[in-house]
């Protein structure tokens, strides 16, 4: 027991010291912020200054519904977001108007024009000229403008005479309401965020620690220092130190993000708001039955899976040949990734049912499941079970392999040889 | 006391014997080389009795009692191919490998102090493993495999990657820890120097063994059946119508005598012949002569 704790303890030590550890635990975060932030924050400056525009009407009668409607839009710091410069309603001569704005935009005078063509309340589409038709964010509220001055225009043909439009075309919400078993809450695409944010750091890290657990046994092995440890200590202890020390730098990884991104909540999100609509993007929803279950998957997950790369570790004597081994078991996380739209599209699915009841999906997959849909308890149940009683076979066997491949040098073994090391006492 | 036995132990691969029915008894405070040439079964028997490995068929015990964890922590090992990890502080690595054998770590560091001063690398203890020399990586292997002062030490080939000073050296604290009633047990190629440390030997082929006991008995069984004549210049006369088997070195020649030759013969031959004699001597087999007989005669 002692021996376990000097091999965790070194371990953990190890690896917390080195340079990748502090990179990945301090960049990773960093990287996923500016993924965040920084598109937001260009999205914000992009319509920091006011859009000049003209409307040219063929059809007659729509260009100031267009305007006034424009008109309601504004930027962040009070500035409206549209200056109708000009109207022309029906001009007598549309290819000399046209031409002279076109000069216009090109000589920069006006951002653009708005056109609609004189069959535009028969369904024509209304046109928007400009320089650079990808930079503008705001075609939307030009189309909506468009839009709701067209409705105008046909119930005038109509007859009927509105004196608010705006009013009567005022669109109905739609607010979603996610049912669970702690009752309704509010659905603002949160529960989405968060189901694939926990669905990629479980993919990432399963990946990562299994890698650097399998790394480290092949290290062990190639320097030849294992054969000093097994004369000190038998091999299931140094297999098991061995997961657990790089089980617990993964955790430790995962306490400082939790507590930045605890700081980043509470601190971060009211700043963030305050020059994007993105800040919301923060406002994720992390109910409690969740982190259980995330905190009991990654632990049988990362067992698992980190049993599995110690068992290629173990086998092979280079780091080429470990390349090379990884890739069946990488594969299996890989397919949980690609699984991940099916699964999230349809929580409820016969497909995604089964799939979160295989041992090498659910770790990953059913979290997303959980996140995203209130399972039945049974089969909460059965797939942590399953999980758990492959994790016990998995290790049992792996540290057979290990106890035989830490041994072996040379070629890399095939995988009938490494199924009769499973018979070797 | 017996420091280790051997009953009857087996180990076979997949069908291929790695070591079959070997007996041993090593006693304490003694020196014993395992010989044997490559891929005879050395490695098989020292992971045996280091609990690496657990043998099919027979028996090991260690300080008369059976192999066990608490058996593990009373031997050092200095296995043939040498590693360490590379990344750590030297001090820091032994400070690991000694609490590992059961230190606790201020006793492990205590001692790595210690050892790394009577090395002469104490400069280095603060250093990463992979800055230093390859001999001074062969000096902390060394260290680690005495630190927790073992009643048993096993050496697979000690005294390859040091240089004749470090040769010495390392010898010197072997004969110290020997005279202290530590069991060392030697497994080597180098023949001379078994001849010169061991007290016993046992020399396997193929897994089995083909020759064990005290070495001076081993040898005074032979008897002095060999003539070593060293001499200067080339003119040399052949020896081989008096010798069984003749071994020529630079300046040396080792006849092993015919049965009913007597030594006499050669001197007055080569007398006759006027070869300039530096030495003239009658002498036991040396071992790597032995060695060379029995894998020979075991493999034919």
């Amino acid at each position: 027991m002692r021996k376990l704790w000097l091999i965790i303890h070194r371990e953990y030590v190890v690896r917390v010291r080195t340079r990748t550890f502090i990179v990945s635990t301090v960049g990773l975060p960093a990287v996923m912020i500016a993924l965040l932030v920084v598109p937001a924050y260009f999205a914000s400056r992009h319509s920091q200054h006011t859009v000049d525009i003209a409307i040219v009407d063929q059809a007659g009668g729509l260009a100031s519904l267009a305007a006034k409607r424009l008109e309601t839009h504004s930027l962040p710091n009070g500035e409206p977001e549209f200056t109708v410069v000009k109207t022309f309603e029906t001009p007598a001569d549309p290819s000399s108007t046209l031409d002279v704005l076109r000069k216009q935009v090109l000589a920069g005078k006006i951002d653009g024009f708005l056109l609609f063509p004189s069959d535009v309340l028969t369904g024509a589409s209304a046109e928007f000229h400009t320089r650079n038709p990808g930079d503008f964010a705001f075609a939307n509220a030009l189309a909506d403008a468009a839009t709701q001055a067209a409705i105008g225009g046909r119930l005038a043909q109509e007859r009927v005479h509105v004196s608010d439009l705006d009013r009567v075309l005022k669109p109905v919400k739609m607010d979603v309401e996610k049912i669970s078993g702690q009752g309704e809450t509010r659905e603002k695409g949160q529960t989405f965020q968060a189901a694939m944010l926990l669905a990629i750091i479980l993919y990432s890290s399963l990946l990562m620690y299994g890698i650097t657990t399998m790394r480290s046994i092949q290290e062990e092995k190639s320097t030849r220092v294992m054969e000093i440890l097994l004369s000190s200590v038998r091999p299931f202890p140094l297999l098991a130190g061995k997961i657990l020390g790089v089980g617990a730098v993964g955790f430790t990884q995962y306490l400082i993000w939790a507590l930045a991104g605890a700081g980043v909540l509470t601190y971060g999100a009211v700043m963030l708001s305050a020059f994007s609509a993105g800040g919301a993007a923060f406002h994720l929803h992390f109910p409690l039955g969740l982190w259980f279950w995330f905190v009991m998957y990654f632990l049988g997950g990362y067992l698992l899976f980190a049993s599995l790369f110690a068992a290629v570790g173990a086998a092979v004597s280079s780091e080429q040949d470990a390349a090379q081994a990884q890739i069946p078991i990488t594969m299996l996380l890989v397919v949980s990734f690609v699984m991940f739209p099916v699964v999230a599209r349809n929580p409820g699915s016969h497909l995604s049912v089964a799939l979160t009841m295989v041992p090498f999906f659910s770790p990953i997959l059913m979290v997303l499941r959980i996140a995203l849909d209130a399972p039945p308890l049974w089969q909460l149940l059965l797939s942590f079970g399953l999980l758990a009683a492959t994790t016990v076979v998995m290790v049992y066997l792996s540290a057979k392999i290990y106890r035989v491949g830490v041994l072996m040098y040379g070629k890399r073994p095939t995988l009938v040889e490494m199924i009769r090391w499973l018979r070797y006492t | 006391m017996e420091a280790v036995t051997f009953e009857g132990v087996t180990k076979s691969y997949d069908g291929l014997t790695a070591v079959s029915g070997l007996n041993l008894q090593i006693r304490q405070g003694s020196f014993f080389g395992l010989l044997g040439p490559n891929g005879a079964g050395k490695t098989t028997t020292l992971r045996m009795l280091l609990r690496i490995i657990v043998p099919d068929l027979g028996k090991i015990q260690i300080l008369g009692q059976p192999l066990a964890a608490a058996t593990q922590d009373r031997i050092g090992y200095l296995p043939e191919e040498r590693g360490l990890y590379p990344k750590m502080q030297v001090r820091q690595v032994l400070v690991y490998l000694g609490a590992l054998k059961g230190l606790t770590e201020a006793e492990a560091d205590r001692r790595s102090s210690m050892w790394l001063e009577r090395m002469e690398i104490a400069d280095w203890s603060e250093r990463k493993v992979n800055e230093l020399s390859k001999g001074m990586q062969q000096k902390v292997q060394f260290i680690a495999a005495v630190i927790h002062e073992p009643p048993l030490l096993v050496l697979d080939e000690p005294f390859t990657g040091f240089d004749p000073v470090n040769t010495a050296a390392v010898k010197d604290i072997m004969v110290d820890l020997r005279d202290r009633g530590t069991t060392i047990i030697l497994s080597t190629h180098r023949m001379e120097q078994v001849e010169m440390m061991c007290d016993s030997i046992c020399l396997i082929n193929r897994g089995r063994q083909v020759l064990d006991g005290d070495l001076r008995e081993i040898k005074r069984a032979y008897g002095k059946n060999t003539v070593r004549v060293e001499y200067a210049g080339r003119d040399m006369l052949d020896l081989s119508c008096f010798a069984s088997s003749v071994n020529r070195f630079g300046n040396v020649v080792e006849a092993k005598l015919r049965p009913g030759v007597d030594p006499q013969q050669i001197l007055k031959a080569l007398v006759a012949r006027n070869v300039p004699i530096a030495r003239f001597e009658l002498i036991e087999p040396p071992l790597a002569d032995i060695f060379v007989e029995k894998v020979t005669t075991a493999n034919a």
